[in-house]
């Protein structure tokens, strides 16, 4: 905790001072500005100033290498040659590589991508050869934008070739307004906005199941963002047949976007999968069967237990938010295992009082 | 013998007439989200706030929504080599009224004039040129207004900025300053409150005859120095020097108010970064 707080800076604090132009003692990152020193009486005044604040050791945070502390203190002579300062202009924690200096923002209803972040969006435009994706997964108004290229989608049976105009004007039957897509970040442009990519199997329209979402900050990076929470987990011990269909396999598949989407839904049950393998032709490609897969998922009811397994999942990252915790396979897990010991209604387990016992355990 | 009320006791022990000192601001808390942003909660928001903040000082309360970097609606409000920004200031029906009583909240002159003044103190921050062609919205919207809306309007747009991750040139602190002579004796004061704000704009030409009576809102970016914005309506025959001493006793009060802020800023970031850990505190929003 302690460094946590060192490390944090505010719109305006200065991050490092550089001697020289062509010093070159830093690069700026995200969420700094560079600002070059002209009047050196206003550069003494302001730079007496952060500095002086550095006593209270949370100001300055760091400099360029060969400017310590000390040195600046004592004489002001090498800052008045100084003709560039590096300045934060968010609020957050420092992060430095080598000598780019750019400043995290610890906002928790910002979502700065990277490259290879799962994402859940929302399309909201097509147009121009590619789909717009809002980030917060909302119709109108949304915020932050994120560029979807034709050029990063799959087309379908798989093949790959150049897109044509006929693909352009086929758009829409790939995805329209308001479907929810999983996408993943290909690259982040210098301006912040992100442009995605569906090239993977892994990823594409979303159907048949619950969105939520949560502050973006509460969903952290980790190795994988397809979880899946087994059937058993929602089994109770001592109760001894959950009549789950055989269709089914029981499991729950929760897609953990890193911009604060969450997908719930069913797992593919693997019987289908085998069935689709028996006919499956080796020429068939692959892309086609995971398609029929799909197909079939989005179209085949879904039972009313395993409804009820999804809501609950649904309600517990609902839980884990109200009380900002951060969302994992491990934490969802935990408070539907409490909610099936304390024997709640799904409906239920957002009043106040359930939210903070069953997420007691978690907490600890 | 001649019952003393308690302004009159204050005044005595040279305290105001809510019991602070000249040189102190009034109680100030910050509230950093307390709006949920677009994406908490359910599947389908209802606003498309990216930041909220609450600030309260004193008696007077204000919620800045900020919404944006998004798509101009409007071609003609797009800007080649930056963001447009939008200022609304808005009260609501139960704020107590400022100095008239009716007021439509879409064509007072006073809540226009305060949001171009707003507007003109945040683009000196806000670094528009890194959206062009999008735009941000900033709502404010006056709860109580007990005086100096200005200035906690201000406070709270700047909360509210940081909240939704807007790149700024510096924190935007606002303060107001004021001076007026109460039996006899000049006093320059920091932070008015609507009785003193009353007091000094109120009875212009000077009470004691000599003196000036001065309300001077300014916001400035205290890292750095600069004054973004200072408004003053009265006559002035005290000549500059009068002017500056309220200045910098405003100036003052807005590093008061930095610090404040900087403090709430801190707290929220320390408490995101633990829910991120996977550490939390019991903490139930809304």
């Amino acid at each position: 905790m302690e460094s946590i707080i060192h490390n944090f800076v505010l719109p305006g604090q200065v991050l490092a001072t550089s001697n020289s132009e062509t010093d070159g003692g830093f690069l700026r990152g995200h969420g700094t500005y560079i600002e070059i020193v002209q009047d050196k009486e206003s550069d003494n005044r302001h730079a007496t100033k952060a500095w002086g604040n550095d006593q209270s050791n949370y100001n300055v945070v760091m400099q360029t290498d060969g400017d310590d502390a000390s040195n600046q203190e004592d004489d002001n002579d090498t800052l008045k040659t100084g003709p560039q300062r590096l300045i934060a202009s968010l609020a957050g924690t420092v992060q430095r590589v080598n000598k780019l200096i750019s400043v995290i923002p610890t906002s928790s209803s910002v979502y700065t991508g990277q490259v290879g972040d799962l994402i859940i969006g929302r399309i909201i435009g097509v147009g121009g050869s590619r789909w717009k994706v809002s980030l917060t997964c909302s119709h109108n108004g949304s915020t932050r934008e994120g560029q979807l290229p034709l050029s990063g989608v799959n087309l379908p049976g798989g093949v790959q070739r150049i897109r044509t105009s006929e693909d352009v004007l086929a758009m829409r039957s790939l995805y329209k307004e308001g479907d929810l897509v999983s996408c993943e970040v290909q690259n982040v442009q210098r301006d912040g906005t992100l442009i995605l990519h569906t090239r993977s199997l892994r990823y594409g329209k979303l159907e048949n199941g619950v969105l939520t979402t949560v502050p973006p900050g509460l969903v952290g990076r980790r190795k994988n963002h397809f979880c899946t929470i087994e059937g058993k987990v929602f089994e109770k011990e001592g109760a001894n047949d959950m009549q789950i269909d055989d269709e089914e396999g029981g499991d729950v598949d929760v897609y953990l976007g890193l911009n604060g989407g969450i997908w719930i839904q069913r797992k593919i049950p693997s019987e289908w999968e085998n069935t689709q393998g028996m006919d499956r032709d080796s020429r068939v490609p692959l892309a086609e069967t995971l398609q029929k897969l799909r197909q079939r998922h989005a179209s085949t009811r879904v039972s009313t237990l395993m409804r009820e397994r999804i809501a609950r999942v649904r309600n517990a990252v609902e839980c884990l938010r109200l009380v900002q915790y951060q969302i994992c396979p491990e934490s969802i897990e935990s408070v539907v295992r409490a909610s099936l010991m304390a024997d709640v209604r799904v409906g239920h387990m957002i009043c106040p009082e359930w939210v903070v016992q069953l997420t007691e355990g978690t907490r600890q | 013998m001649a019952s003393l009320r308690r302004t009159d006791i204050l005044s005595l022990i040279h305290l105001r007439s809510d019991g602070r000192r000249p040189n102190e601001i009034r109680h100030m808390t910050c509230h950093l989200g307390a709006l949920p942003s677009t994406n908490c909660g359910s599947a389908l928001p209802t606003s498309g706030c990216s930041g909220s903040a609450l600030v309260s000082m004193g008696l007077t309360q204000v919620l800045c929504v900020v919404k944006g970097p998004c798509d101009v609606g409007r071609r003609s409000e797009e800007l080649p080599d930056r963001a447009t920004l939008e200022v609304i200031v808005r009260t609501t029906p139960f704020s107590p009224p400022g100095d008239r009583r009716v007021a439509n909240p879409t064509t007072d002159r006073r809540l226009i004039e305060q949001s171009h003044l707003l507007q003109t103190a945040l683009s000196a921050s806000i670094l528009l040129h890194l959206y062009p062609k999008s735009k941000i919205t900033v709502t404010v919207m006056v709860l109580a207004d007990d005086g100096g809306r200005l200035e906690a309007a201000i406070n709270a747009a700047t909360l509210a900025l940081m909240d939704a991750g807007i790149p700024l040139k510096d924190m935007v602190c606002a303060c107001s300053a004021g001076r007026w002579s109460a039996g006899g004796v000049d006093e320059i004061v920091v932070d008015l409150n609507r009785r003193e704000i009353q007091a000094a704009t109120g009875m212009s030409g000077g009470g004691g005859g000599t003196s000036d009576t001065i309300y001077l809102p300014v916001a400035t970016m205290p890292q750095r120095g600069n004054v973004v914005l200072a408004q003053c309506e009265s006559r002035l025959s005290g000549g500059a020097e009068a002017f500056g001493e309220v200045l910098d006793v405003a100036m003052k009060g807005c590093q008061m108010v930095m610090e404040i802020m900087a403090a709430a800023v801190r707290e929220r970031g320390a408490g995101v970064w633990k829910a991120k850990e996977g550490k939390a505190d019991v903490m139930l929003v809304e």
